[in-house]
């Protein structure tokens, strides 16, 4: 029976390297059929620094949407993220690390002050973005990323509804996949590398 | 030998506490938070092993100025929380409170918990038993 394998698998190597390069089986993310061109966007960043379309160029980077005052699913997304940074940080063959950024659906609240206590305690690198409602809807809009106030506890404790998804940025700074819930770090940290690969293969 | 028994048998305590009517409450944390966090959140699993079903109708802590029940969903990819009136723990069944699912939310207090504190809660059910249980501060993925 093996000796029926070995060829069956050469000829599989031998044709996945002459075609196309083969699009990556994915299981927890979702590759667009083509990048998306994100428009600019002005936020800032927890250091107060501005960040824009262009704080997205030159590095693939991960970004999730969520609140500080969220108690529950975000710190378990960014603990999540952090393992994802863990995992590909042994990976040997990535020459730059991809970039986590957590933008805040709750600009009211979620000043830089507050960001920068809050996000680098998951990840020294993680990156807090907030800002204004517009740009931030501008951003949100072109992604599909929802969001919304919920009735909280009393007046000053409302929630966020917001979406779960990690969206996943090519390093010319375009939408290029989503990572769905529920989320898997060994998945994603995999997933990613075959991402990556593959836009390589491709280019 | 002894000493040792002894450390198993406490540790074993803190970890393992026998509530009010017939639950089990196993495996009580808090997730550690970062310094500017607002709320903070606790699970645990309730195991009821008697025979009649049980409600917990509130939780109280002399840790924190408010406990609430909720619990977190993900509805057409969109995480929402919603507050909880009571939670209903079946005869001869268990209730995991953990993260993405039901979870106890609290105001984070003036003074930082970290990982390695101790808090406790008091578990109010439906017949008015009132059990105090402990729970770690963990950092956790």
């Amino acid at each position: 029976m093996k000796i029926h394998i070995i060829p069956m698998l050469l000829a599989t190597v031998l044709l996945s390297a002459c075609g196309q390069p083969e699009l990556p089986q994915l299981k927890q993310g979702t590759l667009l059929p083509s990048a998306k061109a994100v428009s600019d966007f002005q936020l800032t960043d927890h250091n107060g620094k501005p960040f824009s379309r262009e704080n997205l160029r030159g590095k693939w980077s991960f970004a999730f949407f969520g609140y500080t005052h969220c108690p529950d699913v975000c710190p378990t997304s960014l603990s999540m993220l952090a393992q994802v940074m863990k995992k590909l940080e042994k990976d040997s063959t990535l020459d730059t690390l991809p970039q986590v950024i957590f933008v805040s659906v709750d600009p009211e609240r979620d000043t830089p002050e507050l960001m920068a206590k809050f996000v680098p305690y998951f990840h020294p690198d993680f990156i807090g973005v907030t800002g204004d409602p517009q740009p931030l809807l501008l951003l949100t809009r072109q992604l599909g990323i929802m969001y919304g106030k919920a009735p909280g506890d009393n007046a000053d404790n409302y929630l966020v509804d917001h979406s779960a998804s990690i969206i996943l940025f090519d390093p010319d700074g375009n939408f290029l996949a989503l990572f769905g819930m529920p989320h898997d770090p060994d998945l994603i940290a995999q997933e990613f590398i075959a991402i990556k690969n593959y836009y390589e293969a491709t280019r | 030998m002894k000493p040792f028994i002894l450390t198993v048998l406490l540790y074993g305590w803190s970890l393992l506490a026998l509530a009010g009517p017939a639950i089990l409450v196993e495996n009580a944390w808090v997730r550690e938070a970062p310094p500017s966090a607002q709320m903070m959140s606790a699970y645990m699993t309730l195991k009821n092993t008697g025979s009649d079903d049980v409600v917990l109708v509130d939780v109280e802590s002399p840790a924190f100025r408010m406990v609430m029940l909720h619990k977190s969903e993900v509805v057409d990819g969109i995480a929402r929380m919603s507050h909880q009136d009571q939670l209903l723990i079946p005869a001869g069944g268990s209730v995991e409170l953990k993260p993405g699912s039901f979870h106890l939310m609290m105001p984070a207090p003036g003074e930082r918990l970290q990982s390695g504190d101790r808090v406790e809660f008091d578990l109010i059910f439906a017949d008015g038993s009132t059990t105090r249980i402990q729970a770690d501060v963990r950092k956790k993925p």
